[in-house]
């Protein structure tokens, strides 16, 4: 029953999170319907395509994403909403990235949301076997996206990402992207920047996070170590990237680590002491 | 479920994530990528492309990335600025970006040569900048 519970409990957060994820960023979804064609640069899945798609195609999918991930959110029809809301959402998110710059934010939830849709294909069980392969399945594909952010830094730098050039670079180009194109930038980037000594031990951090992503399947106090590294590390990016991982800094891209159906037990033992308490449960009747 | 198919399943979720291995590391895309965002060496002195207001006494404002390039990223708004530099389309998109700001009021597409460290860490000025297009709306 575990198993069970916990797969129930992580379809509900992580549809969840696409719901409201593509209700709020529904109108950034649909910029591409102002910007001119010679814009395109599809990627991905949709690099097969050499005009926009009709209006009416996009806006469809931009109003009927939300509403299938709320419903499998739900558990509602789970044999349509599940793959309507993972085509949907890897849809929208794929268009978004395919005007000129690949966003990284989104690649895991599209992952877990594909993973979501085969589950439902996978009849429900009380016992243990049920849907266990999909929650393992998502906590690999978790470790999965942190390795390689690790691996990438070994590949393309080497071990001169390490001495703390490649991270004061990083931050400081980022933040003065963000001041010459008027967006918000991070209030903290220039005090770091000014305290350079904190860079080296910082990179090796990072990469030692992303590194050990894969302990992390061991399970118990490990994951439980490890998920509360990469949250650090994700506060980090916002702190001084002004870099928003919405779906990691809710802990929810970590959630298929974590023992997350005892958050039901919780909330259920939290209603039970509600209704005890409350005096209309001493009603007769 | 036999516990060897329920390990395949996962195996084959594994398989697919750490595809992107088996490209070149720069060789990003979605939703499977490389992750090269942070790990190269960008250095310090950058030159990048943007647009700001310019008012009636020659002092100059930063503009949104929503009046630049109609979208709240950034990130989308500076490659737009520099693709229209590069494939010789300032003069357009300076009009745009008037458009969008309405009578009276003009804009110019420009590139600003900065030291990033310096100008996050001291708020330096740009180096120097290379006017593209000037323009009001028409």
């Amino acid at each position: 029953m575990r198993d069970r519970s916990r797969f129930a409990i992580l379809r509900a957060l992580i549809a969840g999170y696409a719901a409201v994820w593509t209700a709020v960023r529904a109108p950034a979804l649909l910029d591409p319907l102002d910007y001119a064609a010679r814009r395109l640069d599809p990627v991905g899945p949709l690099a097969f395509l050499d005009a926009p798609v009709a209006d009416v195609f996009l806006v469809g999918a931009v109003i009927a994403t939300p509403i299938a991930a709320a419903l499998l959110a739900l558990g509602c029809h789970e044999r349509w909403s599940g793959p309507a809301a993972a085509i949907g959402f890897l849809f929208v998110t794929t268009y978004r990235n395919s005007w000129g710059q690949l966003f990284h934010t989104e690649n895991l939830v599209a992952l877990h949301l594909a993973v979501l849709a085969l589950a439902s294909f996978s009849p429900p069980t009380d016992d243990e076997d049920g849907r266990r392969w999909a929650v393992e399945a998502m906590a690999v594909l978790t470790v999965g996206t942190y390795f390689l952010a690790g691996v990438a830094k070994w590949r393309i730098s080497g071990t001169a990402w390490l001495d703390g050039d490649v991270l004061r670079h990083q931050i400081a180009f980022d933040n003065a992207r963000k001041e010459i194109l008027g967006d918000t930038s991070s209030p903290f980037a220039g005090w770091l920047l000014r305290h350079g000594w904190l860079l080296g031990p910082a990179a090796v951090a990072s990469v030692l996070v992303e590194l050990a992503a894969p302990l992390a399947l061991l399970r118990g106090r490990v994951a439980a170590v490890w998920c509360g590294l990469a949250l650090l590390f994700h506060w980090a990016v916002l702190a001084f990237m002004a870099i928003l991982f919405p779906y990691h800094l809710l802990g929810i891209g970590l959630a298929p680590l974590l023992p997350v159906e005892r958050l039901g037990t919780t909330v259920a033992g939290w209603t039970g002491r509600f209704r005890e308490a409350s005096p209309t449960s001493t009603l007769p009747g | 479920m036999p516990r060897w198919f329920r390990l395949l399943l996962v195996g084959l979720a594994a398989a697919v994530v750490l595809s992107p291995l088996t490209r070149p590391p720069r060789s990003d895309t979605y939703p499977l990528s490389t992750y090269p965002m942070f790990a190269s060496d960008r250095g310090a002195l950058h030159d990048i492309a943007t647009v700001v207001e310019v008012k009636a006494d020659g002092s100059t404002v930063r503009l949104s990335p929503e009046l630049i390039a109609g979208t709240d990223e950034v990130i989308l708004a500076a490659v737009t600025v520099t693709r229209a530099v590069a494939g010789g389309q300032a003069e357009e998109l300076c009009a745009e970006v008037a458009s969008r700001l309405g009578e009276g009021r003009r804009a110019r597409v420009q590139t600003e040569r900065h030291d990033v460290v310096e100008l996050v860490a001291e708020g330096a000025p740009p180096r120097s900048i290379d006017v593209h297009a000037e323009c009001a709306r028409a």
